[in-house]
């Protein structure tokens, strides 16, 4: 396979699962503010920080508050961590790989593709807010199911995967950020709110009902850092994705490098000590472990995408 | 039944289903029968399912001015043009006899120039002509081919004689929307197919592999063969894309190869470095390599030529290839054929006047609205000036052209393209009409049961690129005669 048409796959994958997160996000945090007291205004800038989006927000926006937020993600185009953006990035990429990916792909794609053009724009507002987030997901895990049920297992199938679970890991680790951040603005660890916004994080993930399964119906944030990082069963888990990624690479050639850098995250994640974390703590991890994933891009980027002339 | 079938009539014109009076011909007579059959509903639900096909099967070509929307449907009438095996039969001798004696020139004009000094054809046109690249001299590509795949346009006139208009050596598209227009037709009016036998074409992309890999400078059962695309800007992408995927082939861009200090050619690919052996190139040759054409090429190759001159990958087309495509040169072919092949042209060329012929350009110049001129190296349509159809203005710009630069002008009569019946509006209606069999040579050749039909959907119209409002139809070979 070409190494443009394998970086052309894994950033399409990419793409598409961060469509898919970022409509979770902010569909979690959209429950979330609903159930809080009046007054209890939660910190919306905690959303831009943790989707990397502080100078672009700033330059476009004066104040931090719900709408702007909202606008940023849901309809904002030129925003690299907006929704239309990284639908439209998928878009892109899929529109030169066609002839490597099942058929319907690029249709449902492209389907997806003019919806969010034309119907984020309405859908800031609490109103159309859901059903538009809700749509996103769902059309993202249709296409998500083609090409798992589809797909041959070659090289085009390795690098969507390892894309798609890269960057699910990634933002798995940022939707934690959100309850390490200080969301409610407070000081204390204890909060009545807390079971509330831990179990948004868990269906932001998907993972409700998994964690009760295995945890149990109590909610508290160091089970919830535990299941989502370490949990070895559940897919959308940082240890799961790892593991993935790293069967996936093995069978490339040329692994060695990418192969260490997933090592170094593996162990790392080991390291993970929750129980007497402090919110700090815990945030610096998540900081220190996404840098970790992000050299894992880079030497996946260097083994396979940048083939040297000899 | 629709009702502007009884007063279809296609006036001076060759129509290639319908006798003058009306009546259906031999070939076409049991498809006009059932479109008979049908009424204006159930023709325009056919029209309907048609574009639901071109649709979902996303057969699409890019139009460059367009931006932000590039894909386009394809347009395509889908009451197919029919012709009869026997008419087929002379004309495809003649086409691959012509082919024959365009790689004889073109191998000739880069090596012994043997036409040139016998005077055949004046050693100026060939020598001064953009076309001619100096890189190529005596360069012997495999079997002394330089052009593996041509498209030439054919059109037929009032008498329903065929005549050979251009011939395509460089980079012929069309020939994935001529497979494409008979998977349409099967889709939209299955019936018809039951009382016909249609010469087949779906095979093209594997005679298309065949023909490639034959070039292959490393003996290899599967030799590596890729598709050289300019990219997705292209008005051709989807060909290049389905020719491709129909080979098994890679699709590349000239930054996925590098020509190693070994002088082969590699791609780029995730398993390292892999040596391609047989480049099918869809870019034009001023683009194919900046360190032997143009400089500011971003779409090439560097040492692409270096490494083809030493014989370590086959390029189809070759370049320079393109020194026989150019409409001076075309009035020529018919003399090649003798001169080369000491044979009689199956199939003929249109009159051309050559505007660096003083007699020619003064009868030119005197007979402007009557001609049509068209500069001798442009494609697709472009700088052509259909002198009946155009302003005095316009005749006097074009007076200016030709005698400004002589070599760059040629003019042709006014032919009466035939016609065909054509869905238009909720009515069956005569479109004109023109041809572009595929012919393919390398240690063997072979023509394309048929080709792409375009049509012009303006009435009157003969102006049938698709870059410029034409539409296609399905082109039938069927056995028996008319």
């Amino acid at each position: 396979m070409l190494s443009r048409v394998a970086e052309r796959l894994y950033w399409m994958s990419r793409y598409l699962e961060r469509t898919e997160d970022t409509a979770r996000i902010v569909s979690a945090y959209n429950h979330l503010i609903m159930d809080l007291p009046k007054g209890a205004e939660p910190g919306w800038d905690i959303m831009v920080q943790i989707l990397d989006a502080e100078p672009y927000f700033h330059q476009r926006f004066r104040s931090v508050n719900e709408q702007n937020v909202l606008k940023l993600l849901v309809a904002d185009d030129g925003a690299s961590c907006s929704i239309p953006y990284a639908m439209e990035a998928a878009r892109e990429n899929v529109r030169t790989t066609r002839d490597v990916l099942p058929e319907e792909t690029w249709e449902l794609v492209n389907e997806l593709s003019l919806f969010v053009r034309e119907v984020a724009p309405n859908s800031v507002g609490r109103r159309n807010r859901h059903a538009f987030l809700a749509e996103v997901i769902s059309r993202c895990q249709t296409i998500n199911g083609l090409m798992t049920s589809t797909l041959t297992r070659d090289h085009a199938y390795s690098f969507i995967k390892v894309g798609r679970l890269l960057e699910c890991a990634d933002m798995a680790t940022r939707m934690v950020d959100v309850g390490a951040g200080d969301i409610l603005d407070r000081d204390g660890s204890t909060s009545a709110f807390d079971p509330l916004l831990w179990g948004a994080m868990l269906q932001a993930l998907s993972a409700s009902s998994a964690y009760r399964r295995q945890v149990g119906p109590l909610v508290d944030r160091n089970a919830v850092v535990d299941f989502v990082f370490l949990d070895t069963s559940f897919p959308r888990s940082v240890k799961f994705c790892m593991q993935g990624i790293g069967q996936e690479l093995g069978k490339l050639t040329n692994h060695e490098e990418p192969l260490r850098a997933v090592g170094r995250a593996w162990r790392r994640l080991n390291r993970l000590t929750k129980e007497d974390m402090t919110q700090a703590e815990l945030h610096a991890f998540i900081d220190d472990f996404q840098h970790q994933l992000n050299e894992l891009h880079m030497a996946i980027e260097e083994a396979w995408f940048r083939i040297a002339n000899v | 039944m629709e009702k502007s079938w009884k007063t279809y009539r296609s006036e001076g014109f060759f129509d290639e289903s319908m006798t003058p009076r009306g009546n259906p011909r031999a070939a076409a007579s049991q498809a006009i029968k059932f479109l008979h059959s049908l009424s204006s509903d159930e023709l325009n639900s056919r029209r309907v399912a048609a574009e639901l096909a071109i649709k979902e099967m996303g057969i699409s070509f890019t139009v460059y001015t367009e931006g932000g929307n590039i894909d386009r449907a394809w347009p395509f009438d889908f009451i197919p043009r029919i012709i009869t095996s026997r008419e087929w039969r002379q004309l495809s001798l003649g086409l691959l006899q012509r082919m024959r004696a365009l790689n004889c020139f073109i191998d000739d004009v880069y090596n012994k120039q043997k036409i040139l000094s016998s005077g055949i054809v004046p050693a100026e046109i060939v020598l001064e002509s953009n076309n001619y690249l100096e890189p190529c001299v005596g360069v012997n590509p495999a079997f002394a081919v330089w052009a593996h795949i041509c498209g030439s346009d054919i059109v037929r006139d009032h008498k329903g004689q065929f005549f050979v208009l251009e011939d395509n050596l460089r980079v012929p598209s069309g020939v994935s929307y001529m497979i494409e227009n008979r998977e349409i037709t099967k889709r939209v009016l299955p019936e018809l197919f039951e009382n016909y036998s249609i010469l087949p074409l779906d095979d093209y992309p594997l005679k298309l592999y065949e023909t490639l890999a034959a070039l292959s400078p490393r003996a290899r059962r599967r030799p590596n063969i890729v598709v050289l695309t300019p990219g997705i800007y292209n008005s051709a992408y989807f060909e290049h894309a389905y020719l491709a995927h129909g080979m098994g082939a890679e699709l590349v861009e000239g930054s996925d190869l590098f020509v190693g200090e070994d002088d082969c050619v590699y791609m780029r690919s995730v398993d390292g470095p892999t040596r391609v052996d047989v480049i099918y190139r869809r870019i034009n040759e001023d683009f194919m390599d900046p360190d032997a054409f143009r400089e500011d090429s971003v779409v090439g190759v560097r040492g692409l030529i270096r490494s083809w001159k030493a014989g370590r990958v086959a390029i189809a087309n070759a370049p320079g290839a393109g020194v026989a495509d150019d409409k001076v040169i075309y009035a020529f072919v018919p003399d090649m054929i003798r001169f080369y092949l000491k044979e009689k042209p199956l199939v003929k060329n249109v009159p051309t006047y050559l505007c660096m012929r003083e007699k020619d350009r003064n009868y030119v110049l005197s007979n402007l609205d009557k001609l049509v001129v068209k500069p001798a190296n442009e494609s697709g349509g472009y700088g052509i000036m259909v002198g009946p159809h155009s302003t005095k203005e316009t005749h006097k710009k074009f007076a200016q052209l030709i005698e400004k630069n002589p070599r760059n002008y040629i003019a042709q009569p006014t032919l009466s393209l035939s016609t065909a019946p054509t869905y238009v509006d909720g009515s069956i209606q005569p479109r004109h009409l023109d041809l572009r069999p595929f012919i393919l040579q390398s240690n063997d050749s072979w023509v394309t049961p048929g080709g792409l039909t375009r049509v012009a959907l303006q009435k009157g119209s003969l102006v049938v690129n698709s870059s410029q409002g034409g539409g296609s139809k399905d082109t039938w070979i069927v056995e028996g005669d008319s």
